[in-house]
């Protein structure tokens, strides 16, 4: 809306989605945007759904917005929640290995849904998902999910290379740097894989 | 005809609420409401108390309304600041027999520290309330607020003022109401304001202010009453007497129903008269209201904001208004009643993911012990509000923080028998459980607390409190023992380890049976901090008959499988499925054990 791009961030507490709104946000200020951003976190750490929004542009007035340009999931149930979130010319980064499954559907009263291609179709909008859980772990750690993630998001966000880098190291401690970097650069990779076979 | 009787304000209400059929009345002393209790104290068949504060006091009678018997709580206008937490979050949840808070305010601060003017809480809370002008109507209010608050399930705001309460007038008697106490049903989405079922409750406020508002337009409480001159008063209260005083033949809107305002009727006035005074002590409140409805009126530019008013004053601030030509004839706009949010609709087919307690969570395995015994736990705030939430559903009430004692309290003293059951957390005890402790101790309730101690502020993010005594950059005070402050206060308290689930266990159904107060400290530490892994439950297929019930503990580590359960990695082995495993088809293997 009047040139603000809106991202928002979904998963399950304790998936780093916090962080990957810092780093984006990060990013977006490398860019010599102006940025804003909040999260509903309150229930992070016992299980809940955690929704962080991070809004950039040339002159950002609200921190949030009912609709997303893109959408960022690192869990499948929540990357189809999210769906909700996306305006017709939306696109959803989804996580599509990761799945964390929640009470409910332990207890069996209800079934974890797992089409969301075809959610995304019958939205209309663009999808890209990512074994962002299989590149974490070629990066190094499993829990770079989050950061493979924004590497793949990077395809359709429009910040250069330059720029991630600076966002990604103004965010992440130095220790863990290297591998979060090597995270990022294999989830992009993935996605440029997956335009090129389809 | 009945002989009249000389009341007090004070005194009319006390006999008021006896002659409405109320049970429970309790206060906590403060200039002018403090006869109300000291004569029910004096009458039969009506139950009266001080308590330690207003908070508790009104946390107190909130457990006797829910136990079913109408309950009167008492305090003066600086009272409600006290209570004010449990006053906000009661008008979402509503009662079950009926409740009156009474505020009986101080202008002109003859014994207070300041003046505020608690007709806003009304407002403020969204509760209806009612101002008597005399005795006579202070004795009938309390009836009339019974029947509004049982008929619109909220609790009803009955506010007087010093003339009011300490103001002496005849009294005729009316013929008792006869009530049944009202059977306590459990209804968690109710009772339990987590903030899934707070905001369905939130709606039913705004939608009862404005059935209430059709309710004041009718209400033989608001009054229009004929003049013979050219001058209309809007007033309530004490004011009321002094205007009509003052202005004989003045059209008189009286407002016995002062909260919402029924704007028809401010209007009705409007077409008798060209020029309109509201006549109030203290702040604009009704004044602004009218205001709003762009109607012209005299008020706080010509009666004073602050102090007492009386027939005199009235008289010389009004006259040279009604000397002046009378304004311009106005219509009046109505406001409409106010929009609702479209609340969001979740996602067809998507399974919620509400928070839940973790895997290994002590609490659980209090709820597991406290289930097998008939008793309501009343609840407080913290992460073990979670317990209310399926499949557990095992708290009653949450309404605010440090609630749950003086609910417990208020709900066994109400029925005469160990009821209800506290339940509060270790950093929730040390904000406001242990004034209501005292105050149990003090009144002699019958009753069990388990303080569920993790030794931390689990659920905002681990702070520290005066239990650990951990400040915020993590240095180090002395710290403070529960088991001795409830000790020190006199009640029985014994420390079990809430890993311990057969101590746990024997612990409360021992507490359960015996006579008086009792408090349990159920100690571990919390899961996330300690990070501790006992060991791994273990499933024997062949006995597992899926039979459900160590899934209803609403562990997130258990799931049922085709054809048994099946227990996740992040099972840290606590044990509590194992022990509530009626077929002995779970076991635990230690941490270290070779299997």
């Amino acid at each position: 809306m009047n040139g603000t791009t809106t991202v928002s961030l979904v998963g399950v507490g304790g998936q780093g989605i916090l962080l990957g709104a810092a780093i984006l946000a990060e990013t977006a200020a490398a860019a010599g945007l102006e940025v804003k951003a909040s999260e509903v976190k309150g229930m992070a750490q016992r299980g809940g759904s955690v929704l962080s929004t991070v809004r950039f542009g040339k002159h950002v007035w609200s921190p949030v917005a009912p609709r997303a340009d893109v959408v960022i999931a690192t869990e499948l149930l929540e990357g189809i929640r999210g769906l909700g979130l996306l305006g017709p010319k939306g696109t959803l980064v989804c996580a599509f290995t990761t799945r964390i499954t929640p009470g409910s559907v332990l207890r069996r009263e209800e079934g974890y849904p797992d089409d969301v291609s075809g959610a995304a179709a019958r939205r209309g909008v663009r999808l890209l998902t990512v074994d962002a859980e299989g590149v974490a772990r070629e990066a190094g750690t499993v829990r770079a999910v989050n950061v493979a993630l924004l590497g793949a998001a990077s395809t359709v966000l429009p910040f250069g290379e330059e720029q991630w880098r600076r966002g990604l190291e103004a965010a992440i401690p130095a220790k863990i740097l290297e591998v979060n970097l090597r995270a990022f650069e294999l989830g992009r990779a993935a996605v440029a894989s997956q335009e090129v076979e389809s | 005809m009945e002989r009249q009787l000389f009341f007090s304000g004070n005194e009319a209400i006390a006999h008021g609420a006896v002659r409405a059929g109320a049970r429970f009345a309790c206060g906590y002393p403060g200039t002018p409401s403090t006869e109300i209790i000291e004569a029910t104290a004096g009458l039969e068949g009506i139950h009266s108390e001080w308590c330690v504060n207003e908070k508790v006091a009104l946390e107190t009678a909130v457990g006797a309304s829910l136990a079913g018997v109408r309950t009167i709580v008492t305090m003066k206008h600086v009272g409600l600041n006290v209570a004010a937490d449990p006053f906000m979050t009661l008008s979402l949840t509503g009662v079950n027999a009926g409740l009156v808070v009474i505020t009986a305010d101080d202008p002109g601060m003859h014994s207070s520290q300041n003046e505020q003017d608690n007709r806003n809480f009304a407002k403020f809370a969204k509760v209806p309330m009612l101002e008597p002008s005399d005795s006579q109507e202070a004795y009938d209010f309390v009836a009339e607020a019974f029947k509004l608050s049982e008929e619109f399930d909220t609790p009803v705001l009955l506010r007087t003022t010093t003339r009011i309460s300490h103001g002496r007038g005849q009294v005729l008697p009316r013929v008792p109401v006869e009530v049944e106490p009202r059977e306590y049903a459990r209804d968690i989405s109710k009772y339990v304001m987590v903030p899934q079922y707070a905001r369905q409750r939130n709606r039913v406020v705004l939608e009862r202010l404005e059935k209430l508002r059709r309710r004041a337009e009718e209400s033989p409480l608001n009054v229009l009453e004929a003049g013979t001159s050219d001058l209309g008063i809007i007033a309530s209260g004490v004011a009321y007497a002094y205007a009509r005083e003052a202005f004989p033949k003045a059209w008189f809107l009286k407002l016995g129903m002062s909260h919402p305002l029924p704007y028809a009727k401010v209007a009705r006035l409007y077409e008798h008269v060209s020029r309109v005074a509201v006549v109030e002590e203290l702040d604009p409140f009704f004044e602004e209201q009218v205001r709003a409805l762009g109607l012209p009126v005299i008020g706080k530019a010509a009666i004073p904001a602050d102090g007492e008013l009386d027939q005199e004053l009235v008289f010389r601030a009004l006259e040279p208004y009604v000397q002046r030509k009378p304004p311009r004839r106005r219509r009046p706009v109505m406001p409409p009643p106010p929009r609702l949010a479209t609340p969001p609709k979740p996602a067809a087919g998507l399974p919620v993911r509400p928070p839940v307690l973790c895997p290994g969570c002590s609490h659980r395995s209090v709820y597991a012990a406290l289930r097998k015994r008939r008793l309501a736990p009343m609840g407080d705030i913290g992460c073990y509000t979670l317990g209310a939430l399926p499949p557990l559903l095992s708290l009653d009430s949450c309404l605010c923080m440090g609630a749950s004692i003086g609910m417990m309290a208020g709900f066994n003293k109400a029925l005469g028998r160990k009821a209800a059951v506290g339940v509060i957390g270790d950093s929730t005890f040390f904000h406001s459980g242990i004034t209501p402790l005292v105050d149990a101790f003090y009144n002699e309730v019958e009753g069990m607390v388990v303080v569920l101690d993790n030794r931390t502020t689990a659920m905002t993010g681990h702070q520290g409190h005066p239990g650990t005594g951990l400040h915020p950059d993590r240095s180090q005070s002395p710290t403070i023992d529960i088991q001795k402050v409830c000790e020190g206060i006199g009640v029985r308290c014994v420390t079990v380890d809430a890993t311990d689930h057969k101590a746990l266990d024997a612990a409360i159904k021992d507490e359960a049976k015996a006579p008086g107060l009792g408090v349990i400290v159920a100690l571990a530490p919390c899961v996330l901090v300690t990070r501790e892994v006992a060991g791994e439950v273990v499933v024997d297929e062949e006995r597992c008959s899926l039979c459900g019930v160590c899934v209803d503990l609403g562990c997130p580590a258990l799931a049922p499988g085709d054809d048994a359960v099946s227990v996740l990695g992040t099972c840290t082995g606590c044990g509590l499925c194992v022990e509530v495993c009626k077929r002995g088809a779970l076991s635990l293997a230690c941490a270290g054990d070779e299997t």
